[in-house]
């Protein structure tokens, strides 16, 4: 008996291709916003370039030994960090009560309605969350200075002073980010199983014990996304401190970002402000790279 | 080690009435089994006992204490969960150790007890491994060793077998007894699967949509079922039950192909019966005295290793089904057969309300 012939089985060309015509449009669009962006920074930062005074000129390292040399680029990236140092824990204690309150909410639609108000200060946008942070905190007619009288206290100069304005802003901050929290830290509680909960509450009624041994390991991943997030939404923070204050009273409010636009937009110097750029993303990177490799583990 | 009463416990979730005026007892270092089909409401009996459930009405004692609102964790009872329920992001030992820990157990001890759970149910190799690294059964084993290290007075157990395969079931229920008998612990195990009940429970608490059909010892509730569901439920292959009419009077009951003896202790009949036997106690050959005597077309003969099993189909087109050993050439599809059953081993039920007959 002779053997079968067997034919090579031939895929079809157009069948290998596949895959690229459903990831092809996605793809295009985040070279387009993502990367080449990024490439037209970086390729700037190395040059001499002053919009509206010829073309850019090649200058080596010369923008970044200007910008770490620069006394206002290390202040804003300072107070970006103090900026993000006080209000991330913050954020982590508020979101981190809300999830563990709506964890316990026996009430769906109670539940359901936290969940709804949660994402209004997220979906509000960020200039109409300056008009009403600037209403609210108006000197004379804002509401927040009406409190403060009620309890006595003297009003307070919430744009114009310094110190104020930074309060300002971090309260701010705090109120439009914390739900984010609380939505990753709600998401990450419901993963715990309910038959892994009932196991632990016939072993203790401790709250704290729950929590410790069981709550936390599960919301590990949510707490280091939320970190992580956090701290790179925190140092690229623009849209609301320019809608209230645009960095001021004086430089009382700069963060990085307006620093950035500040230099590349009213000074127009791009090289320049490429450089801080380039400096500001490798700073993100190498935190988040931090908090996850210290954070993460993959234990559930 | 405790005792436990369920006095006229009922559940509801909203109009559902998922138990109704339950009363139940076990005994301290009994192995009681609650068995029944999907939905009867074992469950939420077992959950209730757990403290994970609050009755509507009714109360839960355990070891003379009334416990329908203690909170779980102050019951003194552990749970096998269906689902195991082990703490993925710890290993086997500290699967083990928490609720030690949480109770105030010193290291030594926890140490010492881990060391002993772990011989008795044969998991020191994987102390250390978390649970994602073991298979079925070694987290059954685990999920039992966690229980058994915490000693708690009441064990309950909600379809521990479920999830494993046939083969290690098998193996698993000759080892819970093992273990139950060193331990002593009072333990209430739910399932729905008949054998491993008769196997397992010292009694069996037969239920069906949320009420108690029968509560008995395993051999009581397989020759004496107390109604038509119990007599329908336990067993395999199940009891054949054959709808008769009994015309007053008579002394025998008869219809197409069945003539059975009625003992006069048994006073006025019903007049729409059921009567009951067990294909496995049926012989071939003609009925004797006293005996009852079926009659029909042998239907499908189904070769099952050491038996076959014989489907006969009586002449008003009921079927009964019966064992016989295998190799017995008597049985060949399309020809009549007849069997006798022996008087002691027919049941009769009121065909309306399903209840035994009894003498």
């Amino acid at each position: 008996m002779t053997e079968p012939t067997l034919h090579e089985v031939k895929v079809p060309r157009i069948r290998q291709w596949e895959p690229w015509f459903f990831v092809g449009p996605s793809l295009l669009l985040l070279l387009a916003v993502g990367l080449y962006p990024t490439v037209f920074v970086a390729y700037f930062s190395f040059h001499n370039w002053t919009m509206g005074m010829g073309p850019p000129v090649f200058n080596g390292f010369d923008n970044y030994i200007e910008t770490l040399t620069s006394s206002d680029f290390i202040s804003s990236i300072l107070r970006t960090f103090l900026f993000l140092i006080v209000t991330l824990p913050i954020e982590l204690c508020l979101g981190l009560s809300i999830a563990l309150a709506l964890d316990q909410t026996r009430n769906a639609w109670l539940r359901r309605l936290v969940q709804i108000l949660l994402v209004v200060p997220i979906a509000t946008t960020p200039s109409v969350v300056g008009m009403l942070v600037q209403l609210m905190f108006n000197t004379q007619l804002g509401v927040v200075n009406y409190g403060l009288h009620v309890l006595g206290i003297a009003p307070i100069d919430w744009l114009g002073n310094a110190h104020a304005a930074l309060g300002m802003v971090m309260m701010t901050q705090i109120w439009e980010w914390t739900p984010f929290v609380a939505l990753v830290l709600s998401a990450s509680l419901a993963t715990v199983p309910q038959d892994i909960e009932e196991a632990i509450t016939l072993e203790t009624e401790s709250f704290w014990a729950r929590f410790r041994y069981i709550k936390l390991p599960f919301l590990r991943p949510g707490l280091v996304a939320s970190i992580v997030f956090q701290t790179i939404f925190t140092i690229k923070t623009f849209d609301m401190i320019y809608s209230v204050e645009k960095g001021g009273p004086g430089d009382a409010t700069q963060m990085i970002a307006l620093h950035i636009e500040r230099i590349a937009f009213r000074g127009f110097d791009v090289g320049l402000a490429s450089a801080e750029s380039v400096l500001t993303l490798i700073v993100t990177i190498v935190l988040a790279q931090t908090v996850v490799s210290f954070l993460y583990k993959d234990e559930v | 080690m405790a005792q436990i009463s369920i006095d006229g416990v009922t559940k509801r979730y909203g109009a559902t009435e998922v138990l109704k005026r339950l009363d139940l007892s076990v005994a301290e270092g009994e192995f009681m089994v609650l068995l029944g089909p999907s939905g009867c409401g074992k469950t939420t009996l077992l959950r209730m006992i757990a403290g994970l459930e609050t009755p509507s009405t009714g109360r839960i004692m355990i070891g003379g204490t009334d416990v329908t609102l203690t909170p779980p964790a102050k019951r003194d009872v552990g749970m096998v969960f269906q689902s195991y329920a082990l703490y993925p992001h710890m290993t086997v030992r500290e699967n083990i150790a928490l609720g030690l820990k949480l109770r105030g157990v010193t290291p030594t001890e926890i140490a010492s007890r881990i060391e002993r759970v772990a011989a008795l149910v044969q998991i020191a190799p994987y102390l250390e491994r978390k649970p994602k690294a073991l298979s079925g059964g070694q987290r059954q084993r685990v999920a039992l060793a966690r229980v058994i290290a915490r000693e708690p007075s009441v064990s309950l157990m909600d379809e521990p077998l479920s999830n494993i395969d046939a083969q290690l079931r098998t193996v698993m229920r000759a080892e819970l007894l093992r273990i139950h008998r060193k331990t002593g612990m009072t333990t209430i195990y739910v399932t729905h699967d008949q054998e491993e009940a008769m196997g397992l429970g010292d009694r069996i608490t037969v239920m069906n949509f949320g009420h108690v059909e029968q509560i008995g010892t395993p051999d009581e509730i397989y020759a004496h079922p107390a109604n038509a569901f119990v007599a329908r439920f336990i067993g395999a292959p199940r009891m054949n039950l054959i709808r008769l009419a009994h015309r007053p009077g008579a002394n025998a009951i008869e219809a197409a192909g069945i003539r059975a003896p009625v003992p006069a202790t048994l006073g006025t009949l019903p007049p729409d019966l059921f009567l009951g036997f067990r294909g496995e106690e049926a012989r071939p050959g003609a009925a004797h005295d006293g005996e009852a005597m079926i009659e029909g077309v042998v239907d499908v003969v189904e070769h099952l290793g050491a038996q076959i099993e014989v489907h006969l189909r009586l002449d008003d087109g009921e079927e009964a089904v019966f064992r016989r050993p295998r190799g017995e050439t008597i049985w060949r599809e399309g020809e009549r057969a007849s069997l006798a059953i022996p008087a002691a081993h027919l049941h009769l039920f009121n065909a309306e309300t399903g209840a035994a007959l009894r003498a």
